[in-house]
């Protein structure tokens, strides 16, 4: 084991923040939220950089880097709390098409991906799935021979709004819970049926809540084999979990420092709010939840490569400690820096409204925490 | 960043793991797997058994007489001495005045009692504390005044722990009474010399290992005293940082929660198992997170380089660790339901196997003396306050 970044890693962190802050910051979001959370020559830089491929193997024009560097950028998105579908596009959806193990279509997609021309997004969750991910009813109905009718509604699909195809999982057998019977499909924006409803998040993040009404696919058209979508599914959720949670670590990291600059700063009752010690205690617990996450974060990147179970469970512990800290540390926020810290105008509310969507993004707290609980009982039996 | 483990360090592991299921006495283990004091005797014998193997100092480097242990092996080690049950090695010895005097005592003091720490042959009992200076050792007041070969005592050291079992006690005392901590020296002194009171303090779990210990004109050599006289407090601080990484008092943790998790298992509520019913799990759940996070804060503290992050890790890994430790105990209160408030007698108060306690499960007793011993994690070691102060203002500059 090292905790230390390799020299590269660090030139990573180091340019990814110099990047970030100096285009992306929260002071320069205001056009990109006009645009749909989407800035076309951003993300040309994302490509440049080898952000895009960072995490993808080089067969696919990928830098053939881990997790690990996915984690690095992810928290460094974190910081400036970035609104682009960095996550949806390049971790998401490009280690789904990687994991469903389908090399054609992966070999087509993935290299115009990492080009930045490229730009698919996993259209999965479902209202009532609450992050349970085997939880699909939209359903892929046989139409003739090797053709699909697809029917059902998939909600909160980030950066559906600019995406250009989308991966849709379908069940093509089985009941709503069930693992087997998820094929993926990938479907074009502009086919007949696909009603798009482009939504702002209340984290300025842009997402598309989709309908498919009688979507027609084609044999040509899945992702992987049909009935065999699940492994895949839950591979590329894997990454994003953990990207995801990382990003929650930058977000609160970020939160911390500018409440403890503030406290520096801000007087009352004649002296600086920082030498009252109720603050500074409550400023040293902050700092103890986040730094307990990022062991979290530590934990679920050491498992995964490890088998779909035990990846399973570290991510969910990792998705609880997260939840409960990032709620800690960004409402903390928010209390020290007093009346400000409820304004729309200043960063930090804004620190903690990312936090909430990442809370209950990919199953809540207490949704993984439930799973932990079901385990324990297992474990005692 | 690279998260892989070892395969030569999971190779120790069962290295380990062998040694303790052939070494480990069968009744020290029994006895060790409850919450009460670790008796005195089985720290000697077991001391004394890995002595004969070369690991009876894991955090000695092998020019003392240590196995040389890389931090991340001596983590191992503790890992799965607990686990199985083995007694701590004397922690005040081994961790505290050994490093100490290894690092700032004499040629003499350490030939004279490098060897005996080795083959537990000298036990010790630490004098910091005072009724006036808890967490706050600047403020000590205990004096020794040189007169000719010795010095003289006078003051008083409580919360020394099992000082009664010792042989010799190290201790801060003030050598300046003007200067604040560049006053404190540390010194040893005979546990059995002329003018020594020792008050035993019973806990709240009714366990004895707490003193209060009163010095009336104790005469202690200077050959006695460690290194240069007003330099106590900085070795103070030193065998302190030693200890950052193993402040989360991990092995405890991790065994206290998988005995919570049998408990659960075995226990019942309205005819089911106590796991089964709604809540009790989740909350099982959360500790079990809770003991994941600050265990890779702890990994992330034992393999960080020299020189790197400056982050009061060993302050983070205290306040949590301590607290999660009173609430896996409060847990396996709640789980032992009726059993919990029954009071079962310590076997220090009786002798061996004569044990005569009431009705309740096998797992029961030793559980709440352990539980109420623990209320003094939080104070112990620094009081968590005071680490919450140490983090503000030296990491975050507050």
């Amino acid at each position: 084991m090292d905790f230390q970044l390799t020299q590269e890693q660090q030139m990573l962190k180091d340019s990814a923040r110099r990047f970030l802050e100096d285009n992306c910051a929260f002071e320069a979001r205001g056009s990109v939220i006009g645009n749909g959370g989407f800035d076309v020559g951003h993300w040309n830089t994302f490509a440049e950089l080898g952000w895009l491929g960072m995490s993808l193997p080089e067969e696919y024009g990928g830098l053939g880097g881990s997790a690990i560097e996915t984690a690095l950028l992810m928290e460094e998105f974190g910081r400036v709390l970035c609104i682009e579908p960095y996550w949806a596009v390049a971790v998401l959806a490009a280690q789904t098409i990687v994991a469903s193990g389908d090399q054609d279509k992966a070999g087509s997609i993935l290299p115009a991906l990492v080009a930045g021309e490229a730009c698919p997004v996993v259209a999965h969750g479902e209202p009532d799935a609450r992050g349970m991910l085997s939880y699909v009813t939209t359903s892929a109905v046989p139409a003739g021979p090797g053709n699909w009718t697809l029917k059902g509604n998939k909600s909160m699909v980030i950066g559906g709004n600019v995406a250009d195809r989308f991966i849709v999982s379908a069940r093509t057998s089985g009941a709503p819970s069930d693992q087997t019977g998820i094929t993926l499909f990938l479907v074009d924006r502009s086919v007949p049926g696909v009603k798009l409803h482009d939504v702002r998040l209340i984290d300025n993040r842009w997402c598309a809540d989709i309908d498919l009404a009688d979507v027609q696919v084609a044999e040509a058209d899945v992702l992987g084999t049909v009935g065999g979508g699940y492994a895949a599914l839950d591979t590329g959720h894997a990454h994003a979990t953990v990207g995801l949670c990382a990003e929650a670590v930058g977000v609160m990291e970020k939160a911390l420092w500018i409440t403890r600059d503030y406290l520096k700063t801000r007087k009352q009752f004649g002296v600086t709010l920082s030498s009252f010690q109720a603050l500074q205690h409550r400023m040293s617990e902050m700092l103890i939840e986040l730094e307990l996450s990022r062991g979290m974060v530590h934990k679920a990147l050491s498992t995964m490569n490890a088998s779909p179970e035990v990846r399973q469970l570290a991510l969910s512990a990792a998705k609880v400690h997260v939840g409960r800290s990032g709620k800690f540390v960004c409402g903390q926020s928010i209390q020290l820096h007093g009346g400000i810290g409820v304004t729309e105008e200043y960063v930090i509310g804004h620190h903690f409204k990312r936090m909430t969507t990442i809370e209950y993004a990919l199953g809540s707290s207490h949704f993984h925490l439930e799973q932990l609980a079901a385990m324990e009982r297992k474990r005692v039996a | 960043m690279n998260f892989d483990i070892d395969p030569a360090d999971v190779a120790f592991r069962e290295e380990v793991r062998a040694f303790l299921r052939e070494s480990l006495p069968a009744d020290i283990a029994e006895r060790n797997k409850r919450g009460f004091h670790f008796l005195r005797d089985d720290m000697r014998e077991w001391t004394k058994i890995l002595n004969r193997k070369g690991w009876s100092g894991p955090n000695w480097p092998s020019e003392w007489g240590g196995p040389g242990w890389s931090p991340v092996r001596q983590f191992i080690f503790e890992d799965e001495c607990f686990m199985a049950g083995a007694p701590w090695i004397d922690t005040a010895g081994f961790k505290m005045i050994g490093p100490v005097i290894m690092s700032f005592g004499s040629e003499e003091m350490k030939r004279e009692f490098g060897p005996r720490i080795l083959n537990g042959d000298v036990f010790w009992g630490q004098g910091f504390s005072e009724p006036n200076a808890g967490s706050d050792l600047g403020s000590l007041t205990t004096r020794a005044v040189r007169e000719g070969d010795e010095y003289v005592i006078n003051g008083r050291k409580i919360w020394t722990s099992y000082v009664e079992s010792a042989d010799v006690i190290f201790m801060l005392v003030k050598t300046d009474p003007e200067a604040k901590q560049r006053g404190i020296s540390m010194l040893l002194v005979d546990k059995n010399a002329p003018g020594i009171t020792i008050r035993p303090i019973i806990d709240i779990g009714e366990g004895y290992s707490l003193n209060e210990v009163f010095f009336d004109d104790v005469r202690t050599p200077v050959k006695y005293l460690v290194g240069e006289e007003g330099k106590g407090w900085s070795y103070a601080k030193h065998l302190l940082d030693l200890e950052r990484a193993f402040s989360a008092e991990w092995p405890r943790n991790k065994r206290n929660l998988e005995q919570l998790r049998a408990m659960a298992g075995r226990a019942r509520a309205g005819g089911e198992r106590l796991i089964d019913s709604p809540g009790f799990a989740a909350r099982l759940a959360q500790l079990d997170v809770d003991l994941q996070a600050l265990e890779w804060l702890t990994l992330r503290a034992l393999y960080e380089r020299k020189g790197g992050n400056t982050l009061p890790v060993g302050s983070l890994l205290k306040v949590r660790g301590s607290e999660l430790l009173q609430k896996i105990g409060e847990m396996q209160v709640e789980a032992l339901g009726d059993y919990g408030a029954y009071f079962y007698d310590d076997p220090h108060a009786t002798p061996a196997g004569d044990m005569n306690w009431p009705p309740g499960p096998d797992y029961a007793p030793g559980v709440v003396a352990d539980y109420m011993y623990r209320r003094a994690t939080t104070v112990y070691g620094g009081a968590n306050e005071v680490q919450r102060t140490i983090i503000a203002r030296s990491f975050l500059e507050l």
